[in-house]
């Protein structure tokens, strides 16, 4: 199932898609290269061509045309600033429209893996993928006119060098061959690594600082501030040397190419011995800048080892995504075989038991946030470890008991159950005991409530979770310790609440609770032990009883 | 109640400065990074001559032999020098990163608050000052002095062809300046995108569970769409100003180097309209023309390393720490203290969440803080760890005040509500509450915890390999290990079932001897077990 080229082939179909922009950039970059190149040598041919008329005399400076190449060389000046321009702005264009699309891609591979898989993900080392890896990309998509602004400069170069020696023209090109395999073996003996552990290194800091960050207030607690700035200086200093690394192997490319465009020209200038004085100028001149027609290339190369580690790691977190299975979720029944019980809604069951015992694996299984087990649940008839998470989490409206808050106002947390107006918003909110709370606030639904809801206590956060599970329809509520941190008289208005509206929506209730308040609202109930060998739970009827 | 108090607005230092004074530690390290930028001018100055030497010699191999070697090593000079100024200027970058980031790692972790925007600052943000100073700050110097070096060179050839280059630099220097501001504004909105979207992804990879139950993927995924959309709209943006004001550059400086052409090549001809008092041969004509654009070039390269300044700048105002008022931390005896709170006041904002608050614990009392959700149980305990703000009225531990030390933190247990978990082993979740702790003190502060099996498992950072119930016993294990005088328990047995609850209840009163404690909870267990029990 695990394809190593999936983000390969996400890159490659927004290059096609990009591909108008990314042919104009390359056409400029070739421009560019061939009107630097005669640009230069033109220009040095000009003055020698002439000094020599001037030396001449009179009648010579008569015959020497210094209109035409006067223009020319204004022409090429034009020509070259213009596709230059043309070219940077497609190429980044291109990069930067292919990677604004690649982003949410990634998100959605992300969040599509396997449920196991994709909750354990760090959010440091995710967002240093989804921002650092795919910007590391980008030279992917800007390079790609390289290769034409380097056949370009080459030919027209050594075209110009051929003028005035054919043999200077070709070790013209030779010496560029030699100077872009010295650049390749740069890059894979430096570049490479150095790119490749920046990366790595840019993800380790980001996952360590969120780590530390979220035990901030506990390291106060315990005083441990400069172990924590140690912890996370020494992850930065990895980064750093990265860096350093990588910069110097570039400086190594450059002295590389410095050594091998001094030999070609002392080489160019030696060859064309003989040639008239002007096109020795113009061989000479068209030699430097025809090797530096190789600088794109040369920073490609430079990029290349962090780009490819970019690929590969984010190849590695969205390996697999597990296909919508397509099929209409079974009828809502459940059955529970260790305890050998059926269930469909509007029935109520409580499950209780020690902690640690696996009350919250078991609800997670169930309702599609870890791989299921076989042999512990059938829904509809149909075991749901053949069911795809998908399928199962249609079923489920669930309140964690590790509330998760995104980062935005109460109602942006609301929404996120599916679309409502303010009235539905205030209900469910008042159904969970928080209205008079969210109302006393300024700006009541727009509050913000911090990362994770830290502007709100444990209890507020719960009860924010419970409205937001309220909001779903789905024929099975699932609540996780919802009362926990409630005081007595809190905990009944939520449970009448929660009771008025399980029969107002004919809903079924799977609530987890070791408090005997919400507990006994429920009609069947159930004590999860403990987890057996097979990791699947061990299940005892705890009180039949058929009371509504 | 958990809200920090919002950290002073920093004052209000101007990017540029505030740049400088992160520098300024650095400053011969800079200087030898600019010299070294400038040093390029010598390897320039040789290629030119030694190539016009080479041309105009050309007659007489014998001549032109030693100039060609000068070409040569001058080009080699030239990479060679260039290569000792990047590793020194990427030095550089590195030192006043360094320096940066670790008072910005200090703040962060002193005043205990959380947020996605100090996490950029600290990875994107100190990552932008690298530019600023490996590149920029070099190519500054360079760029004062190297256009003239180089001028002066060529007055040597041609003092004419020279005076032309001189006065060609003053409107180039100005297109300049102006290219700069128009991208200063532009540079700033896109570091704004870049932070709003990796805050982005950070909050929606932790709400993953609750995006997954909510079947809020795609909408999720539209939304990150919409930031990644805006990105590179900003950025497209930044781009565009910066390649046009390059390629203007670029275009001015081909200009000016064609005048420098037609003026050389009519002087050669004798063809010039106006008397000049100088006549050039080819070898100085070829001199001053390999020259020109080298003048341009150091201002060209400071140009192109513009958008480093303004990312710098932009990402400024972010890496800016306040001041903090830290109080005089006093240092408690090993004896359990008496804790006073007298006429105390807590508020986040406009309303307070507790006001006038008063009471007494005598030294090794267990106090129990109950109440109703929300009537501000854990901000008292926050109080102590200076992470709610002292309104109004004091605390005095032991005749130390809160308003003085500004708090506790480090002389305190602590179990919290949500114990955090950070990735390692359980052993290493155990230690941090005392680093110094011998393997047999871990052990037996696990195993009193109720923590068993084995301690070199690893969790991850969702707390994945513990239960709800073991992430609390892991909270109080660290409570245990902890030397302090004082106990600071909130809601220590929630989400335990009687039985372990009451396992846990030996092991507060075993924990709390000695101590002074304080325990926030709704359980009337736990409330049974305090001395004294407080209703809020």
């Amino acid at each position: 199932m695990h394809d190593p080229n999936r983000i390969a082939g996400l890159i490659a179909a927004q290059a096609h898609a990009q591909r108008q922009r990314l042919q104009i950039a390359a056409a400029a970059g070739a421009v560019v290269s061939v009107a630097a190149v005669c640009l230069l040598g033109l220009s040095g041919w000009f003055i020698t061509g002439a000094a020599l008329a001037g030396m001449a005399g009179m009648a010579a400076v008569q015959a020497f045309n210094y209109m035409m190449p006067s223009a020319i060389i204004r022409l090429l000046a034009i020509l070259r600033t213009g596709a230059r321009y043309i070219e940077r702005v497609a190429g980044h264009e291109a990069a930067l429209k292919a990677l604004a699309r690649l982003r949410p891609q990634l998100f959605d591979a992300l969040a599509s893996a396997p449920p196991e898989r994709a909750l354990s993900l760090s959010s440091g080392e995710t967002s240093a993928r989804l921002v650092q890896d795919v910007d590391a990309v980008q030279t992917l998509f800007v390079r790609k006119s390289a290769p034409w602004a380097l056949g370009a400069g080459s030919a027209s170069s050594a075209l110009l060098a051929g003028l005035a020696s054919p043999l200077a023209g070709g070790l013209l090109l030779a010496a560029m061959t030699v100077s872009c395999l010295g650049v390749m073996v740069i890059a894979r003996r430096l570049s490479d690594p150095a790119g490749k552990e920046a990366q790595i290194a840019v993800g380790a800091l980001k996952d360590r600082l969120t780590a530390l960050e979220a035990v901030a207030p506990e390291l106060k607690a315990y005083d441990l501030n400069d172990w924590a700035v140690q912890q996370a200086a020494s992850a930065a200093d990895r980064h750093d040397s990265a860096q350093i690394a990588l910069t110097t192997s570039a400086g190594w490319m450059a002295v590389w190419q410095a050594v091998v465009t001094a030999a070609a020209l002392a080489v160019v200038v030696l060859v064309t011995l003989g040639a008239p004085l002007p096109l020795t100028a113009l061989a000479a001149l068209a030699t430097i800048m025809g090797m530096e027609s190789a600088a794109g290339l040369v920073g490609a190369l430079h990029q290349n080892g962090a780009a490819k580690e970019a690929v590969a790691r984010l190849d590695q977190a969205a390996p697999q995504v597990l296909p919508h299975d397509g099929t209409r979720p079974p009828p809502p029944s459940l059955t529970l075989i260790a305890a050998n019980t059926n269930l469909r809604p509007p029935h109520r069951l409580g499950l209780s038991g020690p902690s640690g015992a696996g009350k919250t694996t078991f609800i997670e299984r169930l309702i599609g946030l870890r791989d299921a087990h076989p042999g512990e649940v059938v829904m509809g008839g149909i075991d749901i470890a053949s069911l795809s998470p998908a399928t199962r989490r249609a079923r489920f409206a669930y309140a964690a008991q590790d509330v998760r808050l995104l980062n935005g106002t109460v109602r942006d947390n609301l929404l996120l159950a599916g679309p409502g107006g303010d009235d539905t918003l205030w209900r469910v909110l008042e159904d969970a005991a928080l209205a008079e709370r969210i109302r006393a606030e300024p700006l009541g639904l727009d509050m913000p409530v911090g990362v994770n809801g830290e502007r709100l206590s444990g209890g507020e956060r719960r009860r924010l979770g419970l409205a937001r599970a309220y909001l779903r329809t789905a024929p099975w509520l699932v609540l996780d310790e919802p009362t926990e941190g409630l005081d007595a008289a809190t905990e009944a208005q939520v449970l009448k609440a929660l009771e008025r509206r399980l029969v107002e929506n004919k809903q079924g209730l799977i609530l987890v609770s070791h408090r005997t308040a919400p507990i006994q609202i429920c009609q069947t109930r159930l004590r999860i032990e403990a987890m057996a060998q097979d990791g699947r739970v061990v299940v005892t009827p705890e009180r039949q009883k058929a009371v509504v | 109640m958990t809200a920090a108090s919002p950290p002073a607005p920093p004052a209000a230092v101007p990017p540029g400065v505030w740049l400088k004074q992160a520098g300024a530690p650095w400053r011969r390290l800079t200087l030898l990074a600019g010299l070294l930028t400038i040093a390029d001018v010598v390897p320039a100055i040789g290629f030119a001559a030694g190539l016009a030497m080479t041309i105009s010699n050309f007659a007489t191999p014998g001549a032109a032999a030693p100039w060609l070697v000068l070409a040569v090593v001058s080009l080699i000079a030239r990479g060679l020098v260039g290569q000792v100024a990047t590793v020194v200027g990427a030095r550089l970058g590195r030192a006043v990163k360094t320096d940066v980031r670790r008072s910005l790692l200090a703040d962060l972790f002193g005043r205990g608050g959380r947020s996605n925007d100090r996490l950029t600052a600290l990875v994107e943000g100190v990552g932008a000052l690298d530019g600023y100073f490996s590149r920029f700050a070099p190519l500054r110097l360079a760029a004062g002095l190297s256009p003239l070096l180089i001028i002066a060179a060529a007055a040597f050839a041609s003092p004419v062809a020279a005076g032309v280059l001189l006065f060609t630099l003053f409107p180039f220097i100005a297109g300049m300046a102006l290219a700069g501001t128009a991208a200063a504004g532009e540079s700033r909105r896109q570091f704004q995108a870049l932070d709003r979207l990796s805050g982005l992804f950070i909050d929606r990879v932790r709400a993953l569970p609750a995006i997954l139950a909510f079947d809020a993927v795609g909408r999720t995924t539209t939304e990150i769409a919409a930031a990644s959309d805006e990105l590179e709209q900003r950025t497209a943006r930044v781009m565009r100003i910066a390649f046009l004001s390059s390629g203007v550059l670029e275009f001015f400086s081909a200009l000016s180097v064609a005048l420098i052409a037609v003026y050389c090549g009519f002087n050669l001809l004798k063809l010039l309209p106006f008397p000049v008092p100088e006549t050039l041969d080819l070898s100085r004509a070829f001199f001053v023309l390999a020259l020109a654009p080298e003048v341009y070039q150091p201002l060209r390269r400071l140009a192109a390393a513009y958008h480093d300044r303004q990312a710098a700048e932009a990402a400024a105002s972010s890496l800016i720490v306040a001041e903090t008022q830290s109080g005089r931390p006093v240092q408690l005896g090993a004896a359990a203290p008496a804790i006073r709170f007298r006429d105390v006041t807590i508020a986040y904002g406009p309303a307070s969440v507790v006001a006038d608050f008063n009471l007494e614990i005598r030294p090794g009392q267990i106090v129990a803080l109950v109440g109703a959700s929300g009537a501000g149980k854990s901000s008292l305990l926050h109080l102590l760890l200076g992470l709610a703000p002292l309104s109004g009225g004091d605390v005095e531990i032991d005749g130390a005040s809160l308003s003085q030390t500004g708090g506790f933190a480090g002389q305190v247990a602590w179990a919290s509500q949500n114990p955090v978990v950070i990735p390692g082993t359980l052993r290493e979740n155990i230690a941090i509450a005392d680093p110094a702790a011998c393997v047999t003190r871990i052990l037996a502060a696990a195993s009193r915890a109720g923590l068993h099996g084995n301690l070199d498992r690893l969790i991850d950072e969702r707390g994945g390999g513990l239960s709800g119930g073991e992430r609390r016993r892991l909270g109080l294990s660290r409570a245990l290990l902890k030397r302090a005088p004082i106990l600071l328990l909130d809601e220590p047995t929630a989400n335990l079932d009687p039985a372990s609850e009451q396992t846990m209840l030996d092991l507060i009163r075993e924990t709390a001897a000695g101590r002074t404690t304080l325990i926030a909870t709704h359980s009337a267990a736990v409330a049974a077990l305090a001395d004294r029990v407080v209703q809020l």
